[in-house]
């Protein structure tokens, strides 16, 4: 064989998550900023407008899953981009590590403060 | 016979092993309708005979003379001289990118075509499969069976002027992967798609489509790798349901 | 050329020269994807100012008036509208649909997503 024999790092699926993900995106990222920015009270442009905002159960939902599809989308496409430049087998498994730990900790990070915003408009 | 004769400075690229490379001049006297491939045939036979070139059918059907002329990829041997400069201007000749430089203007297709063989790459199609699908009904003859080479000259050009080969010599490229496309449809091998199905096969492509722009012979490799993904996820999905 | 390092050839990826349409898409596509994935890590560090309290989010929020941010919010919507439409038209060709007159859907999407960029420029430095 003279390509290579090793797993493949980006099947099919991989690639179909990072291009649903990109879809899902599309539509999710067009609500985000039309409620965030012109339907929400005050375009949320104070602290307390964004704690009553989110109030709202819809919104700390529809903002995790944006959160999950957006670090989905952006690290396979970093990952994507990085694989261009034909990385060797041990460097691309760090990078793969690095990049699962990243989105692990972006998501992890996202929810919390989500939650702490919510917990902080309702006690308040 | 034309009696125009224009004047036109050629700068080749010029690297012998172990040597740095450089452009060497050399100012030529034209038919502005005659090729580029002449050209630098007459510059070796005449005035250096260290230039080395590949070049052998002169009619754009054995796709050994692709270079770079002024940056693009052409085949040079149905690019006339007034199509890339004009009187009194340059042109610069260079050999294809993303393939190892072994002399001059000739670089190193062994894997390329080891590659090709690995697709399972089908010389000589019916009439009917030979082109694109959306051009069937042109080539179509009703009298009788027919067959002819199929379009892909294996020149290489595709692969040069693939931003993605640019940096990822593992990528199988344009050129291969439009012929697993064209193997897949004509003896439907389903082991192709393994062969295909990974971050150097068709995952890569990031849709330039700059191999469909150089391409000289009609190919389109762009859309035969965006058809193989469509066959690809069909048959991935179909997998998971008949299991 | 292959046997060059990788991180001279990385640069260019982004070298339009002799090339055609759809390197600028690729371009475009590339460099809008950096520019998303940065501001997506600024944005998250960011909003962590709402866990600090009032006046942390606020102070943060009159900063975001200046002129400086608002072009770079401009870069950034620009950015997302231009890196969605082309990623739609990139789906699109995977699933087969569209690879034919791809070049024209291409610019046809180009045009709209200048259109959306206008309007938004518009909105945000001159009022709705």
């Amino acid at each position: 064989m003279y390509t290579s024999t090793k797993k493949p790092q980006e099947g099919t699926f991989l690639w179909l998550a990072k291009i649903i993900a990109g879809l899902v995106i599309v539509i999710i990222l067009g609500i985000h900023f039309w409620v965030n920015h012109l339907v929400a009270p005050g375009g949320l442009l104070s602290y307390s407008d964004v704690l009553a905002y989110y109030q709202n159960p819809i919104v700390p939902i529809m903002e995790v899953f944006f959160l999950i599809f957006v670090v989905a989308h952006a690290l396979l496409g970093l990952r994507s981009i990085l694989l261009d430049l034909n990385p060797g087998k041990k460097l691309l498994s760090w990078i793969n590590i690095g990049f699962i730990l990243i989105g692990i900790i972006a998501i992890t990070y996202g929810t919390w403060l989500v939650f702490f915003v919510v917990a902080k408009g309702s006690g308040a | 016979m034309s009696t125009n004769e224009w004047s036109v400075t050629f700068e080749v690229f010029r690297q012998k092993k172990g040597q740095p490379a450089h452009y060497d001049e050399f100012v030529m006297k034209v038919d502005p309708d005659e090729y580029v491939l002449d050209v630098i045939e007459r510059i070796w036979a005449y005035t250096d005979r260290s230039l080395t070139f590949r070049h052998a059918c002169h009619h754009s059907t054995c796709g050994a003379c692709g270079m770079r002329i002024n940056g693009t990829e052409k085949l040079t041997c149905i690019t006339p001289i007034r199509e890339v400069t004009r009187d009194g201007g340059k042109v610069r000749v260079e050999p294809l990118r993303n393939f190892p430089i072994l002399s001059d203007l000739v670089v190193d297709m062994g894997e390329f075509y080891l590659r090709l063989d690995e697709a399972k790459f089908p010389q000589v199609a019916t009439l009917k499969e030979a082109c694109l699908p959306f051009e069937r009904k042109q080539q179509v003859r009703e009298d009788g069976n027919f067959e002819r080479l199929v379009d892909c000259l294996e020149c290489g050009m595709c692969i040069s002027a693939c931003p993605v080969a640019l940096t990822s010599p593992e990528y199988l490229g344009p050129a291969v992967l439009a012929a697993a496309q064209h193997a897949l449809h004509q003896f439907n091998d389903k082991s192709l798609f393994d062969y295909v199905d990974n971050q150097d096969g068709v995952w890569r492509c990031h849709s330039a489509y700059e191999c469909t722009a150089v391409c000289p012979s009609n190919v389109d490799p762009g859309w035969r790798i965006m058809d193989l993904r469509k066959n690809l996820l069909r048959h991935q999905i179909s997998k998971i349901f008949s299991r | 050329m292959k046997n060059e390092p990788n991180s001279i050839n990385l640069l260019r990826w982004f070298d339009p020269r002799n090339r055609k349409l759809g390197t600028w898409a690729f371009i475009l596509n590339r460099i809008t994807a950096l520019g998303l994935t940065l501001y997506l890590f600024m944005h998250l560090i960011v909003l962590g100012t709402l866990a600090r309290g009032p006046e942390a989010y606020d102070n943060f929020i009159k900063l975001a008036k200046t002129p400086i941010i608002l072009i770079g919010e401009t870069l950034v919507i620009a950015a997302g509208i231009i890196h969605g439409l082309n990623g739609i038209r990139i789906a699109l060709n995977s699933f087969g649909i569209g690879t034919r007159y791809q070049q024209q859907i291409f610019i046809g999407l180009m045009v709209v997503a200048a259109g959306c960029i206008a309007i938004f420029v518009k909105s945000m430095f001159f009022g709705h």
